[in-house]
């Protein structure tokens, strides 16, 4: 708090001299030059956009006048979450499964993998080949997953080798989620291992070795130290996870093509994708997004919330 | 050395099973670029391919029209990754170094800026994408014409030519460059302009180096805005989105090795650029976790 006072000090601001306002100004005229191109930006594809995104959301439009746009108050939230569509139950419910399932195993085998390279040689080389998938564009990601779970692919073939029957991992409406999402966790393991090894590094390294000298087993000393000072890094893992886990549907484009079998790997931002640019349905595909945004922003606070409370108890 | 050396076989299976769980796609992709006539597909599975001919990268090229799409690729991503590094490395100086009113607000709505999904802003940024006034053959108002600003490479640039992280992340790392070397160049006449071109810009380079990675490999890979601009437009198609939506055109019994030659093809610039740059793009990412 200090140095900020200092620095607004340090700026002569409010006492400034009369002969450096003019230089303040012209600083000041420069300032907004640099960066004008940045905030011209923000203006048209964000401000805009985002205001654009909450009419959109309460009208009733289909083509593309814009003359013809009508005012439909809450009908479209109506519509989108009513019971009897799908919307709710499967396409919100297999949203928040992909979401939590990918943030589940990422986080389990990020958290795994980086506590052990910490402790192994070359680490560098260990992360760069966790880091492989985080690289490569979902396209390759989500053809090469989707060969290797064919009846003849790599994954069949090896199930086959321990004599279990192969699986129709696409195709069978109950397994198509859960192999959608175990693919999107394995892509995002690389990016949590490279958060989770700075937080690992910043743990200063007198707390081991007191507890070495207290006698503590490894499995205490990652209970008792590593993972409570690892917070910040594993809340930032996760918060990033989720947000990118509720909102992705790349990923099932390339591996289901319509979200299918029957709406099994259906998501919600693939279905205000198709709604907008299959049906032109802008308000319904809008309300969508909202509803979404929404759900994000809550899950997002909650995880903040409860990672502050939580912080609070401990220390 | 207290946190290593116990249990280094326990983290060496893991580490070495989660690697090859890692690595076997990009294994089986590659291997499957080879693969003949009648070798895809078939039971039993075999990981490696009778022989290894070219004939698959020869047909990704003829047809999957690789070379039209690597264009595309090329432009678009040089360009959006041009444009955010001097956008983002402008911006970032005036926050970092200039003093003005509005200083604090500007920067905190810039970290706001990168709490928006894009999911949120997919369909007005393509609906004010076609409405472009005098673009496509649209009027002042933006109407009559047919596309708008979606029928030229242009729509896959635009909407990423600035980015609120890399503002953020020149300007962290201009606040700790020492203000005397600024003084000085002012004492000697430099303006504003001068200031950041001829003084500030050389001494970014490591940051810039990261942020241009981070951009480079996010714009070539990026797939659903392409995907959308691109439908109406084939031309405009980039690599990923033109090997996923020509697949379907080929000839069925030959289709994945090509397509899986193609894909190695699409990846092989990202990785050779990763591999050789790896530092600094780890360096990216962890500084986006630390804020």
């Amino acid at each position: 708090m200090t140095t900020a006072v200092g620095r607004v000090g340090a700026d002569g601001m409010a006492a400034a001299p009369a002969r450096r306002v003019g230089k303040l100004h012209r600083e000041g005229l420069a300032a907004y030059l640099f960066l004008s191109p940045a905030l011209l930006f923000f203006c048209v594809f964000l401000i805009l956009p985002f205001i654009f995104a909450i009419v959109l959301a309460f009208s009733d439009w289909g083509g593309f006048d814009l003359g013809t746009l009508k005012w439909a108050g809450f009908s479209n939230f109506g519509d989108v979450l009513s019971f009897d569509g799908t919307f709710v139950k499967p396409i919100l419910v297999n949203t928040l499964l992909f979401a939590f399932g990918s943030v589940f195993l990422a986080t389990f085998g990020s958290v795994l993998v980086a506590y052990c390279i910490d402790r192994l040689s070359f680490q560098g080389f260990w992360r760069v080949l966790y880091f492989l998938p985080v690289v490569a564009t979902v396209v390759a990601i989500g053809n090469v997953w989707k060969m290797m779970y064919q009846p003849a692919g790599l994954i069949n073939a090896v199930l086959n080798k321990l004599g279990v029957n192969s699986v129709g991992f696409l195709s069978d409406s109950s397994f198509a989620l859960p192999s959608v999402t175990v693919v999107h966790a394995w892509a995002s393991i690389g990016g949590a291992v490279l958060i989770l090894t700075a937080g690992l590094k910043a743990i200063p390294e007198m707390y081991y070795e007191a507890a070495e000298v207290d006698g503590a087993n490894s499995w205490h000393t990652f209970w008792s130290i590593t993972l409570p000072l690892l917070r910040p890094a594993l809340l930032f893992v996760l918060i990033t996870q989720f947000i990118g886990g509720l909102q992705s549907f790349a990923l099932i484009i390339v591996m289901t093509g319509d979200g299918g079998p029957v709406n099994a790997t259906n998501v919600a931002a693939f279905e205000m994708y198709q709604r907008a640019f299959k049906f032109g349905a802008w308000g319904t595909a809008s309300a969508m997004a909202m509803v979404l945004f929404v759900i994000i922003l809550a899950i997002t606070l909650l995880q903040l919330w409860i990672a502050r409370r939580r912080g609070e108890e401990t220390s | 050395m207290k946190r290593r050396g116990k249990f280094p076989w326990f983290a060496y299976l893991v580490v070495i099973l989660g690697a090859v769980a890692m690595v076997m796609p990009f294994l089986d992709m590659v291997m499957s670029s080879f693969k003949g006539p009648g070798e895809y597909g078939v039971i039993p599975y075999k990981l490696l391919p009778s022989s290894f001919n070219l004939d698959n990268y020869r047909d990704a090229f003829s047809q999957l029209e690789l070379g039209r799409l690597f264009r595309n690729s090329v432009i678009v991503t040089v360009s959006v990754t041009i444009s955010v590094l001097v956008t983002s490395s402008m911006a970032g100086y005036a926050l970092a170094k200039l003093r003005f009113r509005g200083r604090a607000v500007i920067f905190r709505f810039i970290l706001a800026t990168m709490m928006l999904p894009p999911f949120l802003l997919l369909i007005p940024t393509f609906l004010i994408m076609l409405n472009w006034p005098l673009a496509g053959g649209n009027d002042i108002l933006g109407r009559g014409g047919d596309g708008g600003l979606t029928t030229s490479l242009v729509a896959l640039i635009l909407p990423f030519a600035v980015s609120g992280f890399g503002i953020f992340l020149m300007r962290q790392f201009m606040v700790s460059l020492p203000d005397e070397m600024l003084e000085a160049a002012k004492i000697d006449g430099a303006n504003q302009w001068q200031t950041w071109r001829l003084i500030v810009l050389p001494q970014t380079k490591p940051v810039a180096i990261t942020l241009g990675l981070i951009t480079f490999i996010g714009t070539w890979n990026e797939y659903i805005w392409t995907l959308l601009i691109s439908s109406s437009d084939p031309d405009l198609q980039t690599l990923p989105v033109g090997i996923q939506l020509l697949q379907s055109f080929l000839d069925p019994d030959r289709t994945m090795p090509i397509v899986m030659a193609g894909l190695v093809i699409s990846t092989l610039p990202v990785l050779v650029v990763f591999l050789l740059f790896q530092k600094y793009y780890v360096r990216g990412v962890v500084l986006s976790g630390l804020k």
